[in-house]
């Protein structure tokens, strides 16, 4: 199962990784940042699909609202009400969630490339030798050049700079596509979530080495690029409720 | 419905990110690939899990151990002390035995307070313990084995530099300038010169009174993977281009290049005019020291056909040549043997069953390999099989 793994998607993206890296002066961050670029490229078409689902559910906030605000008190009628009007604006709900999964393999993948290639450890070098293609843009690059701007990319980034800037665009990212809803435990679970999932990757950032929180951000960025371009703007990162919640009772 | 959404991608980067720091896809943990020493009857190395290890030959008893510990910076584990990596083979002279770890110290320990399990160091016995300077623990890791002079000891550090320790009390003699981003191979002594490879394709000379640059260095494209061996006045060296190099001390052009499937990991063993060097590829080649000419090789294969890489450096005992593969398969070559075309045949076959990665030690008829599963196996090399093997797990 792992040599399919590595056959199919791990070596094409740790080769692919290595020869950017050679490509492109033996910067190992640019080629990291490349290389996400050029995913987010690829699965174009599936991010489209998530985006115009995502744009979708955007233009349908009012009404979602008010239907929210309508049937606020009676969970199960919302749900019929917006699974309704979901079905007539032809919106899977759902729909965003496949591109998301199939995307999956392709991130673990780059994952892995990315710390086999620093080779953090002499068992992970010594790995990296079964991995590699005899392609000379690939034998000539090795071992790779972990420096890049301030940080050594095999090691974690203890200046919090690089955390702050992974958790800083991971909010912007989120905020844009996490819609306002009128129902105060929901709002307060979104809340929570907003923050949380910033400060949990900040957190991995002063753990992991940090080419891996470089793919985050450059990831992140690419997203709200992709997001601000293909919506129109910053989606929900401006958008201001009409409803003010109920407190908690 | 986004509750959902966030939820579940919570989940998911959760278990995907525990998942792939966990299995070999990920970072692979450090266990070390120590090699073994037998020095008056005690066979000393380091275990897969921080030990330094000191086992009787004749009675194949636990003569002592001492845990290399250092602070933990994993994720869930705190700052509570852990074991330290060990990769070097230690080194022993008298009654002190040398070893570095990867948690950047170097150790003189006296196997009489170890024996007695006296709390270290005791600077009485000689004991002393000497960390390398570095900003955290990965960047002043120590890799590579030490390397030991009549007064003092030489190591190449993850910091990039080589250090010189004064051997009896741990001293700092000198630092060199900064080589490369780090140096997982070790010097290699010559005389008054320190021969140093680095992953940027130079072999640097250093003199061993100051440590200061000399003028000779060679310089390839590609970086090289093995320390350097020194041969007469050659240097042979492994590179990550998949080649082996030939060089003449002093010249700046290459003597030879050999091309092999994948990398010369181990430093390659040179003997009567004949390189003999395992590689990645799963082959081990005999190759001209003069000429670089492919004199034989020999296909290691595991039971369903595949190759199966050489990590580990060949050894010599008389004139046998004994390779390890690293499913743990040893071939042992008889140098005298008539050669009949390019591919040879070993002359006996064992097997350890276990990853080996360590270098190998040849003494009396005996081979003692410490393999990945933390047990060391002492071959009989004239009977072909197992004399005998001892469990590095011990229960504290």
């Amino acid at each position: 199962m792992a040599e399919v793994w590595y056959l199919i998607i791990g070596d094409p993206v740790l080769n692919g990784l290595i020869a950017l890296s050679s490509i492109l002066f033996h910067n190992f961050g640019l080629a990291i940042i490349a290389l996400t670029i050029i995913v987010r490229l690829a699965l174009w078409p599936l991010m489209r699909r998530q985006l115009e689902s995502t744009k979708a559910m955007q233009s349908m906030q009012p009404k979602i609202q008010e239907l929210q605000k309508k049937y606020g008190k009676n969970q199960q009628k919302l749900q019929q009400e917006m699974m309704k009007l979901y079905k007539e604006a032809g919106i899977n709900p759902m729909g965003c969630l496949w591109p998301m999964l199939i995307q999956f393999p392709i991130w673990i993948a780059l994952y892995q490339a990315i710390m086999k290639a620093l080779a953090t450890t002499p068992e992970n070098l010594l790995d990296l030798a079964q991995h590699l293609y005899s392609w000379e843009v690939v034998t000539q690059a090795i071992p790779l050049n972990s420096q890049f701007l301030w940080l050594d990319l095999g090691q974690p980034d203890h200046t919090l700079i690089l955390a702050i800037i992974v958790g800083g665009t991971m909010w912007v990212q989120q905020k844009m596509t996490t819609a306002p809803t009128v129902d105060p435990r929901q709002q307060s679970t979104n809340s929570m979530m907003l923050l949380m999932m910033p400060f949990m990757f900040g957190l991995f950032t002063l753990m992991f080495p940090s080419g891996l929180p470089l793919f985050w951000a450059a990831s992140n960025v690419i997203g709200i690029l992709t997001q601000y371009f293909f919506t129109g703007g910053w989606g929900y990162l401006k958008f201001r409720s009409p409803f003010r919640p109920a407190p908690v009772k | 419905m986004k509750q959902a959404k966030i939820l579940f991608f919570v989940v998911i980067s959760l278990f995907a990110l525990v998942l792939v720091s966990c299995v070999p896809g990920g970072a692979q943990p450090a266990r070390g690939w120590s090699g073994t020493v037998v020095h008056d009857g005690i066979l000393y190395t380091g275990s897969v899990d921080g030990r330094v290890v000191a086992i009787n030959k004749s009675s194949q008893n636990l003569q002592w151990f001492y845990t290399i510990t250092m602070p933990s910076s994993g994720m869930s584990c705190g700052q509570s002390p852990v074991s330290a990596t060990i990769y070097g083979t230690p080194i022993v002279d008298g009654d002190i035995v040398y070893v570095g770890s990867y948690s950047g110290k170097v150790l003189a320990l006296n196997t009489v307070a170890r024996s007695q399990d006296l709390p270290f160091p005791q600077t009485r016995y000689g004991e002393w313990e000497w960390d390398c300077p570095g900003t955290n623990a990965g960047s002043n890791a120590i890799v590579a084995d030490l390397v030991m002079s009549e007064d003092a000891l030489y190591l190449s550090s993850s910091n990039g530099r080589v250090y010189s320790l004064d051997k009896e009390f741990g001293d700092l003699n000198w630092e060199s300038d900064v080589l490369h981003e780090k140096l997982w191979t070790s010097p290699v002594l010559q005389g008054d010169t320190l021969y140093v490879s680095t992953y940027d394709g130079r072999i640097v000379t250093l003199s061993v009174e100051t440590g200061a640059l000399l003028p000779w260095f060679f310089e390839s494209e590609s970086g090289f993977a093995s320390r350097p061996v020194v041969y007469e006045d050659s240097i042979y060296v492994g590179s990550f281009d998949n080649k082996l190099y030939a060089t003449k001390i002093g010249a700046s052009e290459l003597s030879w290049s050999f091309p092999g499937g994948n990398w010369f990991w181990g430093a390659p063993l040179v003997s009567e005019g004949v390189v003999y060097a395992g590689c990645l590829d799963g082959k081990v080649y005999a190759i001209g020291a003069e000429t670089g000419e492919e004199l034989w090789r020999f296909e290691s294969r595991d039971p369903g056909g595949k190759p199966v890489p050489i990590v580990s450096s060949p050894v010599l005992m008389d004139n046998l040549l004994i390779v390890a593969d690293e499913l743990g398969s040893v071939y042992v070559f008889d140098l005298n043997a008539e050669l009949e075309g390019k591919a040879v045949v070993p002359l006996k076959t064992m097997s350890v069953g276990a990853v080996v990665r360590s270098s190998l030690f040849a003494q009396e008829g005996l081979v003692y390999i410490r393999a990945q599963d933390n047990w060391v196996y002492v071959l009989d090399i004239d009977r072909g099989g197992l004399s005998w093997k001892s469990t590095l797990t011990i229960e504290e």
